[in-house]
C-alpha cells in the first residue's frame, strides 16, 4: 500500500500541491477554504484516484500551518486559523526570532497534525459518538469559554480589551439571522446580507492596518521589513524546546482533535481554544503575549489537529466539520467515495489509503514547510517599502477574489482605519475577532436552545456536558480569587 | 503629522499601486451584441451565486467545461455570493444581455422576493434551462415510532407543537417545503416547531444526537445514514417517485398533494436575443442527455430534471405562486 503511494507519478503532484498549499495560506486573504477549492477541479485530471487523493489531503493540512508565516512574521494571519500566532509568534519575530519560531511552529503543526490523524484512526467512531452529544446547550458554553478567552488576549488591558470583545460581537450582529429570518442593519443592502464577511475584516484589521504603520512610521526604507535572526538557532535547539514543553504539545493537539471534531467547531476555535488553556494552566502567565514559546506551540498544534479532527465526522457521517472538509466531501463524490457509516464496511481499502495519505503528508509538511518559511523570510528581508506595498496589493486581492466583490475590499480599506484607530489607542485587536467569531455562535445557540426547549434555560445547566463546562467555567474564573483569599488568610 | 515625517517612498509606491489595481477591478467595456450565428463570440462566464465546492458550484462547473466543448469558447465560473443568493443573482440580472454571462440560478430565485430579501423575480430573466431538482424529503431516526407519513401526520395532530425539525435556517428552502406541506395537509404552520440550523449536514447531526425529531431536506443529503439504517426517509415532496428510490412513497401517493423542489437553472440576463437563448438552450437539452451528465449527476446524488428555455419559464411562473402563499401563511412576507 505504501509502496503505490511513495512512487514518482504520486509523489511529485503531492509536493507541488502541498507547495501551492503553503503559497495560499501564507498569503493574506487567501484561506485554507480556497486553496482545497483552487486544488480539487485540477486533481480530477490525475489518472489515479490516490493521486488526486493526496493533493486535496496534502492541501488541507499546509494551508493551515502556513497561515502562520505571515502572522509570525508580520503579524497578518494567513488563515483565520492563524489568528493566535499574531500573539506569542510575532513577539518572538520582533526580537529576531521569527525564523526560530516559524521553525517550533512547523514541527509543531507536524506533531499536532500526527496526533489528530492518529486519534482519527484510533479512535474515529467513538469520538464521532461523543461529538453526537454535542447540541446547542453544550455549544453555547464552548463559545462563552471561548470569549472568556479575550479577557486572557488583552494584554493586561482588560477593560480596553472587553470594548473591543463587544465591537466584534456587535459587528457580528448585522446580516440575514438564521434564527428568525430577519435582516437587522443591512439597510437594504444585499452585500450586507450575509454580514461582514471575516476574512477582510481580519485582513484590514490586522494586514492594512500594519501597512497604514509602517507608512506613518520612521522614513528609513531601506530597512529589511523583518529583523534577522542574530544568532543561528539550530534544529537540535528546535527539537530540544519543543521537547521541554512536550505536554503542552500534547494536551494542545488531543484538545485540537476533540474540537476539530465538534461539527460546530473549527481549526480557530480550537487554536485560541488550547492558546487559553495553556495560558490559564500556566505558571508563568505574565510571559503569554510577549513572546512565550508555549503561546507559539499550542495554538498551532492545536489548529493543525483539528484538521484531523474534522475528519472524523466526516468520513464515520459523511458529514462535513467544517468548511474545507465540505468541500473535500464534494471532491470524493466524484471519486465515488461515500463516506458515512458504511465505508468503514464496504470500502476499507479505501479509508486505510485516506489514513495512510493523511499520515504522510504530516512528515511531507516538514521539507514543504522549510522551503516555504525559508522563502518568505528571504522575501521579506527585502526593503520593508516593497514588503509592504506586497502586503497591500495581496490583502486587496484577496479580499476581493473571495467572493469576486469590490464590497469586500471597502470593507478591508474601512477596517484597515478602524484597526489603526483602535492600536493606536491602545485597544487589543484579538478580542475584536474572537467576538466577531464567537458572538454569533454564543447568540444563534443560546436562542436554538431556547426555542428547542420553548423558553426554559434549565438544559443548559443540568444535562452533563453543560454542567462540566459550567463548573469548568466558573473554576477558572473564581479559582484565583479564592486562591488569594486563602493567601491572605494564611499570611494573617 | 507632518507630511515631511511620511514615509514617502511606500506612499508613491502604494499609490501607483492601488491605482493599478483600481484599474483591473473596472467591468470590462461593453462589446456589440450579436445574433446567434456567430455566438459565442468571446469568452463567457457562469455566475454561481453560491461558494466554491458547494453543489451549485460543482454543477456550474461542470456546465461550463461542457458548454465550452460544444460551443467552441471558453466559459469560465465566478462565485458571487453573499446575501443568501441575492448578490450573484443581481449581477447575473445586470450583466450585458448579450449571452455571454450567464448565471446558475437556483430555488432561492423564486422565493427571496417574496420575503424582502431582494426585488429580483424570474421576470428579471431570459430562461434558459432548468438541469436539476431535489424534492424535499421528511427523515427520521430508524429507531423512532413513526414508521409511516400517517404515523407522523397523527403524531402531530395529537400533540401540536411537540415535534421538532430542522433542516436549513429560518425561511431557507427546506422550512418553506415543510410549511407547505403542513399546510397543504391541513395542518397549522407552528404545528411543528422548526429548529434553525445552517444547512442539512448539521441537523443530520443533531437528528442523529437526538436533539429534534425531523429532518426536512433532499434524500441524498442523508443518503448514507439512511443506507446504513441509522435514519428513514418517509415521504418524498417530488411530483413522481424518484427513479433511484422506486420504494419511497411520495406526498401524493400519501394523500398530501404538495410537491417541492429545490432546482437549479441556466438563465440569461433579460433582453438577451431569442434566437442566442434558443441556441443555449438548445446546447444545454444536448449536454443534459448526454451520458457524461447523467454520470455526473448520479456520482453527486443529483436528481436530474431537464426543461427547456419556454417550460422552464412556465414551471418558474407555477414556482412564484407556489411560494407566495406559504411565505405569507408562515408570515415570513415582508
Amino acid at each position: 500500500m505504501i509502496s503505490d503511494l511513495l512512487q514518482f507519478h504520486v509523489l511529485v503532484p503531492w509536493l507541488l500541491a502541498m507547495l501551492f498549499g503553503i503559497f495560499v495560506g501564507a498569503t493574506p486573504g487567501l484561506t485554507a477554504t480556497m486553496a482545497v477549492a483552487l486544488i480539487v477541479p485540477v486533481s480530477f485530471y490525475m489518472p489515479d484516484p490516490n493521486t488526486g487523493l493526496a493533493m486535496i489531503i496534502g492541501v488541507s493540512f499546509t494551508a493551515i500551518f502556513a497561515g502562520d508565516i505571515p502572522a509570525t512574521y508580520l503579524r497578518i494571519p494567513g488563515t483565520p486559523a492563524s489568528a493566535a500566532a499574531t500573539l506569542d509568534g510575532h513577539q518572538l519575530a520582533k526580537q529576531g526570532r521569527g525564523g526560530f519560531a516559524l521553525m517550533i511552529d512547523l514541527f509543531c503543526s507536524s506533531i499536532g497534525g500526527l496526533i489528530g490523524v492518529g486519534l482519527l484512526i484510533l479512535i474515529a467512531p467513538q469520538l464521532a459518538r461523543f461529538a453526537l452529544r454535542f447540541s446547542n446547550f453544550e455549544y453555547f458554553w464552548l463559545a462563552i469559554f471561548g470569549l472568556s478567552m479575550s479577557a486572557v488576549v488583552s494584554s493586561g488591558n482588560t477593560l480596553r480589551g472587553l470594548i473591543s470583545a463587544g465591537l466584534g460581537i456587535l459587528l457580528a450582529t448585522v446580516g440575514l439571522d438564521i434564527v428568525s429570518g430577519a435582516q437587522r442593519f443591512t439597510f437594504g443592502n444585499a452585500e450586507l446580507m450575509s454580514g461582514f464577511g471575516f476574512i477582510p475584516v481580519m485582513i484590514g484589521l490586522f494586514g492594512v492596518s500594519e501597512v497604514i504603520r509602517s507608512v506613518l512610521s520612521s522614513p528609513s526604507t531601506s530597512e529589511s521589513a523583518i529583523k534577522t535572526t542574530a544568532s543561528k538557532d539550530s534544529i537540535w535547539e528546535v527539537l530540544k524546546t519543543i521537547w521541554s514543553k512536550k505536554l503542552t504539545v500534547l494536551k494542545s493537539s488531543v484538545a485540537g482533535t476533540v474540537i476539530g471534531a465538534l461539527p460546530g467547531a473549527g481549526a480557530d476555535i480550537a487554536a485560541w481554544a488550547a492558546y487559553g488553556m495553556e495560558q490559564r494552566t500556566s505558571k508563568d502567565k505574565e510571559s503569554f503575549g510577549k513572546g512565550a514559546i508555549a503561546g507559539v506551540i499550542a495554538p498551532t498544534s492545536a489548529n493543525n489537529a483539528a484538521v484531523g479532527g474534522a475528519w472524523i465526522p466526516a468520513l464515520v457521517f459523511g458529514i462535513p466539520g467544517d468548511a474545507v472538509t465540505a468541500i473535500v466531501l464534494g471532491a470524493f463524490m466524484m471519486y465515488e467515495i461515500k463516506p458515512g457509516p458504511l465505508i468503514f464496511q464496504q470500502n476499507p481499502e479505501q479509508v486505510h489509503s485516506i489514513f495512510l495519505i493523511a499520515l504522510i503528508t504530516q512528515f511531507l509538511l516538514l521539507p514543504c514547510g522549510y522551503i516555504g518559511l525559508k522563502t518568505f523570510g528571504w522575501i521579506l528581508r527585502l526593503p520593508r517599502n516593497v514588503v509592504m506595498v506586497a502586503v497591500l496589493v495581496f490583502s486587496v486581492v484577496g479580499a476581493y477574489s473571495l467572493r469576486n466583490s469590490l464590497f469586500d475590499v471597502y470593507l478591508v480599506a474601512g477596517f484597515g482605519l478602524v484597526g489603526f484607530y483602535l492600536e493606536s489607542q491602545k485597544a487589543p485587536l484579538a478580542p475584536l475577532i474572537l467576538g466577531l467569531i464567537l458572538g454569533p455562535m454564543v447568540e444563534e445557540n443560546l436562542r436554538t436552545g431556547l426555542i428547542k426547549t420553548e423558553g426554559d434555560l434549565t438544559p443548559f445547566f443540568t444535562r452533563p456536558i453543560c454542567a462540566v463546562l459550567v463548573l469548568i467555567l466558573a473554576a477558572a474564573f473564581l479559582a484565583p480569587v479564592v486562591l488569594s483569599w486563602i493567601r491572605k488568610r494564611v499570611q494573617v | 503629522m507632518m507630511i515631511g515625517k511620511l514615509n514617502t517612498n511606500v506612499l508613491i509606491t502604494l499609490s501607483i499601486a492601488a491605482a493599478s489595481l483600481l484599474v483591473a477591478c473596472q467591468p470590462k467595456s461593453a462589446s456589440v451584441v450579436g445574433s446567434a450565428a456567430d455566438y459565442p463570440s468571446k469568452s463567457g462566464s457562469i455566475i454561481c451565486p453560491w461558494a466554491p465546492g458547494g453543489g451549485t458550484d460543482r454543477l456550474a462547473r461542470f456546465m461550463a467545461d461542457q458548454l465550452q466543448k460544444e460551443l467552441g469558447k471558453p466559459f469560465v465560473v465566478v462565485n458571487q455570493t453573499g446575501g443568501s443568493g441575492a448578490v450573484g443573482h443581481s449581477a447575473g440580472a445586470l450583466a450585458k444581455p448579450d449571452g455571454h454571462t450567464l448565471t446558475m440560478a437556483t430555488f432561492e430565485l423564486s422565493t427571496m422576493h417574496w420575503m424582502g430579501i431582494s426585488h429580483l423575480t424570474w421576470k428579471d430573466y431570459e430562461p434558459v434551462a432548468e438541469l436539476n431538482a431535489d424534492a424535499a424529503a421528511i427523515i427520521v431516526r430508524s429507531d423512532s415510532p413513526w414508521k409511516s407519513l400517517k404515523d407522523l401526520i397523527g403524531y402531530i395532530e395529537a400533540n401540536p407543537g411537540k415535534l421538532t425539525m430542522s433542516g436549513t435556517a429560518t425561511g431557507g428552502a427546506w422550512d418553506l417545503a415543510r410549511a407547505g406541506f403542513q399546510l397543504e395537509a391541513g395542518l397549522a404552520v407552528d404545528a411543528v416547531r422548526w429548529i434553525p440550523s445552517k444547512g442539512s449536514a448539521p441537523s443530520i447531526v443533531e437528528l442523529l444526537g437526538g436533539h429534534v425529531d425531523a429532518v426536512c431536506c433532499s434524500v441524498p443529503e442523508a443518503i448514507s445514514q439512511i443506507e446504513a439504517g441509522q435514519l428513514r426517509a418517509l415521504v418524498v415532496m417530488a411530483p413522481e417517485r424518484l427513479s433511484a428510490y422506486p420504494n419511497l412513497p411520495t406526498a401524493i401517493d400519501e394523500g398530501v398533494n404538495w410537491s417541492a423542489v429545490g432546482w437549479r437553472g441556466i438563465v440569461a440576463p433579460k433582453g438577451t436575443p431569442p434566437d442566442i437563448v434558443k441556441k443555449i438552450s438548445d446546447v444545454c437539452i444536448k449536454i443534459v442527455e448526454s451520458e457524461a451528465y447523467g454520470e455526473f449527476m448520479r456520482k453527486n446524488g443529483f436528481n436530474v430534471e431537464l426543461k427547456s428555455n419556454e417550460a422552464f419559464a412556465t414551471f418558474l411562473e407555477e414556482q412564484d405562486a407556489q411560494w407566495k402563499t406559504v411565505i405569507e401563511a408562515t408570515g415570513y412576507a415582508r
